[in-house]
Parts: C-alpha cells; structure tokens; sequence
C-alpha cells in the first residue's frame, strides 16, 4: 500500500468529516450565525474597550435589555407568521404616555394600571391585526401607515398633557420597583422579560398557537387547507405584539418618568434588526424565541458601545442599518441555499479498501465463474409486482411478498396466480420471517418492525431503539429496517441498514463506505429494542442458525458474511465466514441440505472498488457532479450464491445479461424450488433446485413439523 | 500568475476549464429512436468507416476491407492489419491506413502504393483519410506518440498532439497543415475549399485555413464527433461516436484517480467513453442507469451512445438521428451519403444501417 494511502486510511479514520453534513442539518443550525455573530461583538468591542464585560457596565444595559426583550418577543411572533410590525416605535411612545398619565399622574392602582396601558397597546395591534388579518392589507405598509398615525397621536397628547405629566409622582412601591429594583441583582424588567421568553419559547414550540403561527408563516395557503384560521392567527400576532410593546413601555415609564418626543423614535428598525440579525426570517416560518435573545443582545451591545465610544448618534444609526442590511442578506441567502450546501456537504465519504476482486469469468475455475442457471427462471406476477424485496411462504404453500406501495402481497398455491393485498402497511415491506405461532414479521423501510397475525391484522413491534451516546443524527428512530430472524426463544433480530439515510437514498450510503447500520434485537417479553451490533457496513440479510445461538449476517458494502453468536458458551463472539465476495451480499436464508442460500444484489466494478480507496475523490464527485451520474456500486447483475457453515461456496447460479432478474435481493427455497425477489424488479423468479428435497420447508425447519 | 488564479477560481466555482457541465442534447438533437430502427444493410464485425469508391460503398471491419452488396459484404482485400480509416474517390482510388503505420492507396486497377511515413514518422495513428478536389491525400494523425488502440487512453487523459497532412496521393509533397489538434477524427473539404476537421477530444469542428489558427465552426458539441461527409445535395452528415458524460468529464480533471485507474484496471472498465452499452457488470454504473422494473431507461447517463447529426452548409445542426442508452447501434464512426439513402457504420452494434433522410424533415422529433 502506498505511503500516501496509508495516511488517507488514517486521516478518514480519526477525522470525523460526517458530523459537518449531520450538524448541518440540525434545524437548531440556523441559530448558529447569529451566535458567531454575537461572539464576534463580544470579542470586538472587549478588545475596543476596556471593561466592556465589566458588572457594573452589563448591569447598566441590563435594565434597557429587559424592555427590549418583552418587545422583541411580540415581534418574532409577528414575523414567524410572516408578517412585520413597524408600529412598535409608535405604540411604545404611546403607551409611555399613557403609562405616565395614568399611573404617574391618575395614581391608578398598578393592578388595573399596567392591565390598562396593555390594553392601549394591544388595541393598536387589534387595529393592525383587523387590517392586515382580516381585510388582507400588506403588513409593511399598514403598520408603517400606524407607526405614524399613531406618532401624531402621541404628538398631540404631549401637547395637551405634557405639563399635567410633569407634576405627577406616584409613590407606589411597585412603581419604585419596577424602576430600579432587581431580584438577586437582575434587573425587574429582565426577569419580566426572561418570563415571557420562556412561555414565548413554550407556545411557539409545544403548544397549538404556535405552531399554527408557524405553519401560516411557513406557507399560508397549506395552512389554510389544513384549517388553520389563518386570519385570526395573523390577527392574534399583531395583538400580542402590541400588549407586550404596552408592557415594556410601562417599565419604561417608571423607569425614566419622562414624556418627550423622541421616546421610542427608531425603535422599530432597531427591534426590526435585532429579529433579523437573530435570525428569524423576513419571509416567515422560521425563527425562534433564542434567535431572538441572541439577536436583541447583538443590537443592545453595538448600540450602547458606539454610544460609550462616542459616536453621534447619526452615525450609530447608520451602522445600525449597515447591520440591518447586512442581516436581510446573509438572511435571503441562507435560506435559498441552505439545502444546496447540505446537499453537498452530507454525503461523507471514508477510505474503506476490499481485498483484490475475485475472478468471475466463464470457464475459469473459480468458486464464482459464470453461468446461466438462471435463464429461463418461471416469473410469478410477472407486470403485477413492483419490488418484491422478499419472499416468504406459509404453511399452506401461500407466498408472501412486499410491494413498493406499502402492501403485503399473498399469492394462493398452488399455482401463485391469483393474488390479494394479505395487509396494507403503507411502508414498503422488505424483510419477512413467520414465528412460531404463525405470524408474520416483517421489517418496513422507513417505518419499523411490524408483525401481522394470520388474520391480516397489522401490529407495529418497534420503531426505535436505544440512542446511542455520541450520535448527533438521532439514531434512536428506525430509519431504515431491512431484514429479520426470529430465534428459538421468540427474540427478533434485525438489521438496520444505514442510520443516515433514508429508503429511497439507500444506495448512496454506499458512497460513504463507513459503518452506518447496525444489528439490533428485538425482545416481545419487554416489548423493546436494543442495538447490539453497531457500525455495520450496511448490515442486510439476518439468518438464525440451526443451532439456535448464532447468526450470520450479510454487510451488503463491506461484501462478507459474518457469524455472530448471541446465546451460548461463545456469546458475544463474531467470526467472519466468508470474505470478498465478488458481489454485494443481501439476504441470506437456509438451503434444505443444511447450507445457506445468499443473494447477492449486484456485483462490484473494479472502477468503484478504486474509488472507495480514494474518499477525496467521491467527496468532489458528490459536490460537482449531478446526482444520477453519480458512480455507484453495480445494481443492474445479480447472483444467487450457496456456502456451508464453514464460509466454502458450494454453488452459484447467474442469470448472464440479467434479462429477468437484474437485481436479485432475497431468495427462499420452498419444496424444491428456489424463489428470488428484488427491490428494483417486477416479478418473483422460480428456479427449480436439482436434487433439493421436493418436502422441506423453511417454516418446518425453524418450528418442527405441525400435526 | 493569472492562469494560475483562473484555474484556483474555475475549480471554486466549477467554471471554465473546471466544468464538467454536458451540453444537453436539445433543439436539432433532440433524442429519438429513428438510428435505433433504421433498416439494417449489412451486419458486420465491427464496421470503422464507409467510403464511396467509385464502384460501390466499401466499408472496413478489422483488417478486411469489404464492398457493400444488396446482400450484406463480400471482402475485397485482407490488409493483414487493422484498419483505422479509409478513403475513395469517384475515379476508383481507394486508400487505407493501417494500424501496423503505412497508407495503402489501391487505383480502380488493383495496383497498391504505400505510403510509409508521415513528416519524419511512421505513418501510424492514421485516424481520418480523405482526397482532396485536386487528387492529393488528406491525412489526419491522431495522436504523434500514441498507437491508435490507445484511443481510450488519449481521450482521458485530454492530449491534443494530432496532426492534419496533405500529400499526393504517392505519398510525394508532405505538408503539415495543422498541428496540436485533439484526436482529429474527421475531414471534409467544403464547396470554397476550406478544410474542417473533427477535433474529437475538443468537442467541436474546426476550419483550418493556411498557417492560421484552428477556427471553431462549431463547438460544445454533447458527444465526441468522428467522422464528417459532405452531402453531394449540400450540407454535411456527422458521425460522434459516444456521447459526453458529466462522471467522465469529471474523471478526466482527477488526475490522481485517472493515474491508478488507467495504472490499475483494464481498460474496459474504464469510467471512459465506450462503443457498446455495457454488457458486464466490471463496467462502472452510474445512479441513473440503475434499472428499475427490469428497464434500463432511455435516458439514464450513459458511456456509448449512437448518434448521426444533419449539419447545414454553414454546420450548424438541423436534424439528428439517435440510439439511445437502451440500444444497441452505438459507436457509429462513420455515415456516408448513398443516392437518396445515407449509410451509417455502427462499430459498437456491428450493423451497417441505411437512413432515408427524406422521411426526416425538421428537428429529427417523432
């Protein structure tokens, strides 16, 4: 091996590239941006000016971040149902008004007070809420219309109460608290505040309201059609952001008691910016109550450092929208081409080497040479069947079959012509094994395992399994079930083929050529599963021996067959029976004469084999190459080949050209006869087997002959 | 430096020299099956190139040089090496490259001339031949280092060290007209007297004028054009021989994989353009070509392809005829007008087939 392979063996071995593509595809990614963002703030300005992280400088702007935060919690809301609200500016400063003349002025009891200035904002956003929810107006213009309607109303208060302000004093020791007291030193807005984050947190995430806000920000229509009242929905955002402005204006209130004009001039942009800098998008759907904490502390920070830098405030704002400008940017282009850069970055690749390809040609002396046993094999529901992955037979001679649109499939001996839909899963059924009472198992690409009794009644056994601790993908959930035995004491074992992709991508795990599957039992007395053999190299075919404590298994990508002991002296022990298969092992079931029957799916090319010794060079044909032109293992041959229970191979039977059967996935014998499936194929093929017992079945061989 | 910065760039971006975008086969060369189900004239092993020899069409199939009958072939000469390309004129002169490095000549009379060397070479890698409107020979040179089964090789590894000669037809007055070409498959003299070659490697056809520049006529071509005949009725018959692929285009800007591929595997299972649909599963696969419910699909990614295009009299593209990737007619070297039928040699499906471009009118859709 060259020294230059040997250090890309190495490399790929303790260089984990996968987590890239499986951290990218978090949803929680989007809030990373804003978090980088806010670090480089943090470091900037600590480095700008010192003392800037000091307690007394925080505690300062502390107070001012808590009012922020009631405010931006309205406004998220508001944008995740895909609108916006400019209003705020405006509302703030009219509720501070109303604060200060109610309050301050009145004495009103804080009790009805604060419920009373509320009430001021939220009827701003009824009014909002009225014209954009129910009467269909564009939220940019209707709420910017209100930010100055309402800043005339503010106007005109101040002119006439302005000196009525000025003398009122409430002596309330609320009222005193709510100014300038704190609560184990945090400031009483901001614990305020981090009171309605959390409940904003909960409903946005946990509870109807906020998922219908979602979902009308994430397509209004769909929303609609799935009866969401998308006007009231959008009605209710604009409301509650208005009580909330109301509300931090009333903090506002006590805390400065002053009624000028320029309150809460230019608050709009500045929450404006603080969402989208956060990360919750102009077009609505998506976002969260953290974006919009991180987003508010980055507005806050260069705020009030620019301030403490002495910059006009001209220019603080300037570079406040440079911010914003900068934010709906990075915004637009994240959320057009986030899936493109997860497309290309999740497919990981990994040096994986197979031993030098055996000889396959006709008329050589090889175990594997060529032939066409196969030519000419009867086809059952030839036309009628679409991916028949396995097949399996009961004991009146009845074959089963899984189909592509999520039925199983029962043809009636003895002929198999007729056939009915045996049950409707709705997953396409792949692997099949009947247990001792005569129910049949089957593993459900995308869905699980499920077991259906005689009757057709359908019972799901599992769908996941332990998480293990070091995933970031969720592993705990079946994504890709593939097939199964059952041992003598009822236990279910179970392959999963890859935890990173889903049904339809299977192939492209093959890209990767890392241990992505796992073996995982499934036991009915505690009704749940575990994993127990992990990192498989798209772990298959599952067959219990005749023993009773062993199995051998199939890993399709790694081409070898492996025996795995879990009962008896040897438990826990793995032995590798046979090794560099020439082609891509599936399903691997009993022969009559105490051997085992495997499929093989498809066949290796020398090209691919190459190719997994070289993970750059699959990386950049993923990123550069269209999809289906992508290299891939041979699907289009397949073979069916037998070995005993010391890994010799006793025969092989080819189909040259792979006219009928192009891709063989499992095979069953069954009195004499050999059945073949395949995921891709549209029939089931029948081989007669020369010489096979014309008597033996599977089901008698697991369970003992029945009376 | 700037190169230097182009080439960072292109391979950022995946632009320029960096692309291994296909143009699609579209307009003009919309796909159909009309090659796949053209009448078959003659079956034969491996038919390279057509000619028009005065008496009857001769085609070559490995070192045989056959005359097409209502039969299917009768051999006329045995040259005891492979032949690479052929040429006639009207008059009976017939000329042949060989494999082995020499230009036979044959007049209507049987006598033979050869021709041994090309500028200060052996005449080897002979890929093209046609005579001249004045009598001279015209020769096109793949490849100056390479043998001619080396194709696959040279193809990958993106060489253009061909070169175009003209010569009398004893092989007297050798002129380099051209060099630095990539693999020039095909020459045609046009109604002025310019030459237009087939720059295979480059996807395109050229003009050569004296000493100039190669002029590109017509370029980004989805295959790789072999060779081209002029239509006595106007306008030109084009032959590409395999079609472009984006996984092969890819392979040839791996230079580390390209290096231990060629190095290691056979080259028949090369991720590498291919005369026939693969017939063995050693040959890669590619996603799309995966068959499902037994069918390979017509329009799956594909190494071989069959595909003979209608260019007007300026070569811009009007009709096309195809076989797609589920059949067998691919590898078509060569086409040549034949009265009111054109002949079409295809060396993967080993068929020689007749087309009647009057059924065709416009863009070759059915």
């Amino acid at each position: 091996m060259a020294s230059s392979e040997t250090w890309t063996r190495w490399r790929y071995r303790y260089i984990p590239d996968k987590f890239v593509g499986e951290i990218l595809s978090k949803s929680w990614i989007d809030t990373l941006i804003p978090v980088m963002i806010l670090a480089g703030v943090v470091t900037v300005f600590s480095i700008a000016m010192p003392g800037f992280l000091a307690a007394s400088s925080l505690s300062d702007i502390a107070r001012i971040y808590g009012e922020y935060l009631i405010i931006i919690v309205g406004i998220t809301v508001v944008m995740m149902a895909g609108g916006i609200d400019l209003t705020v500016g405006s509302t703030f400063a009219l509720c501070n008004l109303v604060a200060l003349l109610v309050i301050n002025s009145m004495e009103v009891n804080l009790a009805l007070g604060i419920p009373a200035v509320m009430l001021v904002g939220g009827l701003v956003g009824l009014i909002n809420g009225v014209l954009i929810g129910y009467l269909g107006m564009r939220a940019f213009l209707t709420t910017l219309v209100m930010l100055i309607l309402i800043r005339a109303v503010v106007d005109q208060g101040l002119l006439d109460y302005g000196q009525v302000i000025a003398r009122g004093f409430n002596a309330s020791a609320t009222w005193e608290f709510m100014a300038i007291g704190d609560v184990f030193g945090v400031p009483s807005s901001l614990v305020v505040a981090v009171v309605i984050a959390i409940v904003g947190h909960i409903v946005l995430t946990r509870m109807r309201f906020g998922w219908h806000v979602s979902a009308v920000g994430g397509s209004r229509r769909s929303a609609y059609n799935a009866g969401i009242r998308v006007k009231r929905t959008i009605c209710a955002t604009y409301v509650l952001s208005g009580l909330l402005t109301g509300l931090a204006a009333t903090f506002y209130a006590a805390r400065m008691s002053s009624a000028s004009a320029d309150v809460g001039k230019g608050l709009e942009v500045t929450m404006l910016t603080a969402a989208v800098l956060g990360g919750i998008s102009l077009g609505g759907g998506r976002g969260s109550i953290t974006k919009a904490v991180i987003g508010a502390m980055i507005v806050l920070l260069v705020q009030n450092s620019l301030i403490r830098m002495g910059l006009s405030s001209g220019t603080s704002s300037l570079v406040l929208g440079l911010l914003l400008l900068a934010a709906v940017a990075v915004d637009v282009r994240w959320v057009k081409n986030r899936h493109k850069v997860l497309a290309r970055a999740y497919v990981s690749p990994t040096y994986f080497r197979l031993p030098p390809l055996p000889e396959t040609a006709a008329g050589s002396d090889s175990d594997y040479a060529l032939n066409d046993k196969l030519r000419g094999v009867e086809a059952i529901g030839l036309g009628e069947l679409d991916g028949p992955e396995d097949v399996i037979f009961d004991q009146n001679d009845n074959l089963y079959c899984g189909s592509r649109h999520g039925d199983v499939i029962r043809f009636f001996a003895p002929d198999h012509k007729r056939w009915e839909v045996f049950a409707h899963i709705g997953g396409h059924p792949l692997g099949f094994a009947f247990d001792r009472e005569g129910n049949l198992h089957t593993c459900v690409g995308g869905m699980g395992l499920f077991r259906i009794s005689p009757a057709g009644e359908v019972t799901k056994l599992s769908d996941e399994t332990n998480r293990s601790l070091l995933s970031i993908v969720d592993d705990s959930r079946l994504r890709l079930a593939d097939d199964l035995d059952i041992a003598p004491d009822g236990k279910v074992y179970f392959s999963e083929a890859t935890v990173r992709y889903e049904m339809y991508d299977w192939m492209v795990d093959a890209l990767e050529g890392r241990g992505n599957g796992r073996i995982i039992c499934y036991d009915p007395k505690t009704n749940s599963s575990r994993t127990m053999l992990p990192d498989l190299q798209l772990p298959n075919g599952i067959c219990v021996e005749k023993g009773g404590q062993s199995l051998l298994f199939a890993e399709t990508w790694g081409c070898r067959i492996t025996r795995w002991y879990f009962d008896g002296p040897n438990k826990g022990r793995k032995e590798i029976v046979v090794d560099n298969l020439p082609g891509y092992p599936d399903n691997i079931n009993r022969a009559s004469d105490g051997s085992y029957w495997c499929a093989l799916c498809g066949m290796r090319a020398p090209v691919f084999d190459l190719a997994l010794r070289m993970p750059d060079f699959r990386r950049r044909m993923v990123r550069k190459v269209g999809r289906d032109d992508w290299l891939y293992p041979n699907m289009n041959t397949g073979c069916v080949i037998k070995f005993d229970a010391d890994g010799n191979i006793l025969d092989v039977l080819w189909d040259l050209g792979g006219e009928a059967h192009p891709m063989i996935t499992s095979i069953r014998e069954h009195k004499g006869w050999l059945y073949l499936g395949g995921i891709y194929n549209n029939r089931v093929g029948k081989y007669r087997i020369p010489g096979a017992d014309p008597n033996w079945t599977s089901l008698d061989d697991y369970w003992g002959e029945r009376a | 430096m700037i190169g230097v910065l182009k080439r960072a760039w292109d391979n950022f971006r995946g632009s320029g020299e960096a692309a291994v975008t296909v143009p699609p086969m579209d307009g003009a060369l919309r796909p159909n099956r009309l090659l796949e189900e053209a009448p078959v004239v003659a079956t034969a092993e491996a038919p390279d190139d057509l000619a028009d020899g005065g008496r009857g069409v001769v085609f070559s199939s490995g070192s045989r040089l056959c005359r097409l009958t209502p039969e299917g072939g009768e051999t006329i000469a045995d040259l005891g090496s492979g032949i690479t390309a052929i040429a006639g004129e009207p008059g009976g002169r017939l000329a042949a490259a060989l494999a082995s490095g020499s230009i036979v000549v044959m007049d209507g009379a049987g006598a033979r001339t050869s021709i041994a060397s090309l500028g200060d070479g052996p005449a080897r890698c002979v890929t093209a031949l046609a005579f001249a409107s004045d009598g001279g020979l015209l020769v096109a040179q793949g490849s100056a280092k390479r043998a001619h089964t080396e194709w696959k090789r040279d193809l990958m590894e993106r060489r253009s060290d061909g070169t175009l000669w003209r010569m009398a037809a004893d092989g007297a007055n050798q002129t380099r007209l051209a060099a630095g070409l990539g693999w020039p498959l095909g020459i045609v003299e046009t109604q002025d007297g310019r030459l237009v070659v087939a720059e295979s490697w480059r996807h395109r056809l050229v003009s050569i004028a004296g000493g100039g520049r190669p002029e590109p006529v017509l370029a980004d071509l989805p295959g790789y054009p072999a060779r081209i005949r002029r239509d006595p009725a106007g306008g030109y018959w084009l032959a590409l021989f395999a079609p472009r692929n984006q996984i092969i285009e890819f392979v040839q800007r791996e230079p580390a994989f390209l290096a231990r591929m060629i190095e290691e595997i056979d080259e028949a299972y090369w991720v590498a353009p291919s005369l026939k649909p693969s017939s063995t599963f050693l040959e890669p696969l590619q996603g799309g070509a995966q068959k499902h419910l037994g069918i390979l699909k017509p329009w799956a990614p594909t190494r071989s392809y069959g595909l003979v295009v209608r260019l007007d009299a300026a070569f811009r593209p009007v009709a096309s005829w195809h076989s797609r990737a589920d059949g067998t007619r691919h590898g078509v070297f060569s086409c040549l007008p034949d009265g009111d039928r054109l002949l079409a040699a295809s060396k993967g499906g080993d068929v020689i087939v007749e087309i009647r471009p009057g059924f065709m009118t416009t863009s070759g859709a059915t």
